[in-house]
């Protein structure tokens, strides 16, 4: 032991590292709040608890020079439980504006990263630009599986972001599972499902004893009253043909 | 330390209350140290049925806002030794217990009992909430019936998230179903759920099964936990589920209808779980 005190260094109390979300973007197609609140509101009627409490991008790639009052946005989104955490994409007047609401501007971690900020000369020839240099060369986007091994209970809610969803027990009535992708239920399935819920049509719900009192898909659903000819308490595959939602036995 | 163990529901009326008394005099009757406490602020029935009501002089709430000591509060049974309850107030409302007062009383009676029976009022409101806040062990009282079976699901999706040890991410709070009321006819003619179709739905252990009696009320009229009465069935199975509680085996009874010996029965009588 050496005779010199040195102060011990202090216990580390974070770190910082660079990680990659999936997140879900809500491109605006319209600047104006008022209309796009509603007929969000609308959407969400339709699959009530679809992302709820989600954290989601802004997309603003597809606003021409139209302003947006990102006040009354944020307002409106928290009103429908969704949580606006930044924007990607627009001009920079949009996002200096999003900036002073309070929404960061969020850089996609993908090859499309490339946007250069600096106006460019009107009629400059192209510049051969380099594609940047990438800190981590991009993953294949590969969202894990979201595993529940317990029962889901009356008044729980589970949300399987960008992701499909297992759940080894069974969902019982007054309970509620959602998922991005499909879900895949090995007990009965007593409560809602909602797969797809990001507008994914491909999605299916799948159950070894089908029981539900709600399923949708993308939007679309049934409550179980519709269902008087599927095969009740019986291996089922929901998937949407169309607008419409098929029933077939599994296995 | 004592184990912390709740008595709860959600639905209301399916024998909780009934269920403390007999599960804390069975304990008390086999040795353990065990206090019973009335969370059920408002309302306090708990004294009547361990026939204590004419000895209360102070409750849970005035040892919560500190104006008696607890061992003023407690009080022993006469009949099992070993045995106390803590009364609940009846001129009170569930606001005036709080989460710090109720660690306190559960702290201190730690000291001393072995078991701490924790008689939830109904709901999942806060007086329940705190009745199951500090629970390690939960008795989840169902009746055979599709809205109580729902509550009881509830609740234990409520003690996954809500109580302490699920807050502090320790070891989840250990879940038995105490099935009562069971009326094995009216299962057998399909008026009520069949054990195995509760029991698919909570996918808990199974505590004991306590068959629909009139003992029960005439025990508890009597002020007398229905557990002392010995000769009943439903006391008979409240004491195999205590003898379950503390790791021993039997066998379940009283799942079937009666029979009467000839051929007609024996063709037609339900099997034995
Ligand atoms: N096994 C049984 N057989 C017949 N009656 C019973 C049985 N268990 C309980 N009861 C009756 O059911 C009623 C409600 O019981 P108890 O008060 O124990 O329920 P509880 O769940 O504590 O109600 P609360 O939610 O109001 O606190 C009482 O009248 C009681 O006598
Ligand atoms: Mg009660």
């Amino acid at each position: 032991m050496s005779a010199t005190a040195r102060p011990a260094s202090p216990p580390e109390v974070f770190r910082l590292r660079a990680s990659n979300y999936s997140l879900l973007t809500l491109r605006l197609l319209s600047g104006d709040v008022q209309a796009v609140l509603p007929a969000l509101g609308d959407q969400f009627r339709r699959a009530p608890g679809f992302l709820r409490f989600a954290p989601i991008a802004i997309g603003l790639d597809d606003l021409g020079g139209e302003q947006v009052d990102f006040h009354a946005l944020i307002h409106g989104l928290r009103a429908l439980e969704i949580l606006p955490i930044g924007v990607v994409g627009g001009s920079q007047p949009l996002r200096a504006a999003a900036a002073g609401a309070g929404l960061p501007t969020l850089r996609p971690s993908g090859q499309r990263e490339t946007e250069v900020e600096a106006p460019s000369p009107v009629g400059a020839p192209p510049v051969n630009v380099a594609p940047p240099v990438m800190a981590e060369p991009p993953r294949p986007a590969m969202p894990r599986t979201m595993m529940v091994t317990q029962a889901v209970r009356a008044g729980q809610r589970i949300y399987a972001q960008g992701s499909d969803l297992i759940i080894i027990g069974s969902v019982n009535a007054g309970s509620e599972v959602i998922a991005d992708g499909n879900i895949h239920i090995y007990g009965a399935l007593r409560g809602r499902a909602v797969a797809g819920a990001s507008e994914d049509g491909e999605a299916r719900i799948f159950a070894q004893n089908f029981d539900p009192e709600l399923v949708a898909i993308s939007g679309f659903y049934a409550v179980r009253e519709g269902l008087s000819s599927t095969p009740i308490g019986r291996g089922v595959q929901v998937r949407l043909d169309g607008e419409q939602l098929r029933f077939d036995p599994l296995g | 330390m004592a184990q912390v163990i709740v008595v709860t529901s959600g639905k209301g009326g399916v024998g909780k209350t009934t269920s403390s008394a007999a599960i804390a005099t069975g304990l008390a009757q086999r040795g353990k140290k065990t206090v019973v406490i009335d969370f059920d602020v408002g309302l306090r029935n708990l004294d009547l049925i361990m026939g204590v009501e004419r000895r209360v002089v102070f409750d849970i709430v005035n040892v919560v806002q500190g104006e008696a000591k607890l061992s003023q509060a407690l009080i022993k049974d006469k009949r099992v030794p070993g045995l106390s309850i803590l009364p609940a107030s009846q001129t009170r409302d569930k606001d005036a217990l709080t989460k710090e007062g109720v660690q306190a009383i559960i702290e201190e009676l730690s000291q001393e009992f072995d078991y701490i029976v924790c008689d939830s009022p109904a709901g999942i409101e806060k007086g329940a909430l705190m009745s199951l806040y500090f629970a390690d062990q939960a008795i989840v009282v169902t009746n055979p019936e599709v809205s109580s079976v729902r509550d009881s699901d509830r609740i234990l999706g409520v003690l996954q998230s809500k109580s302490k040890r699920a807050e502090e991410k320790k070891e989840p709070v250990k879940q038995h179903l105490l099935l009562t009321r069971y009326d094995a006819a009216r299962v057998e003619r399909g008026e009520m759920l069949k054990l195995e179709d509760v029991l698919e739905i909570l996918a808990i252990p199974l505590l004991g099964v306590i068959p629909e009696s009139e003992s029960v009320l005439k025990a508890s009229n009597a002020g007398n936990p229905v557990i002392m009465d010995t000769e009943s069935q439903a006391g008979q199975a409240y004491s195999d589920a205590v003898s379950r509680f503390l790791g021993e085996e039997r066998p379940h009874r009283f799942l079937d209808v009666e029979k009467k010996k000839g051929l007609l029965g024996r063709l037609f009588g339900g099997r034995a779980a």
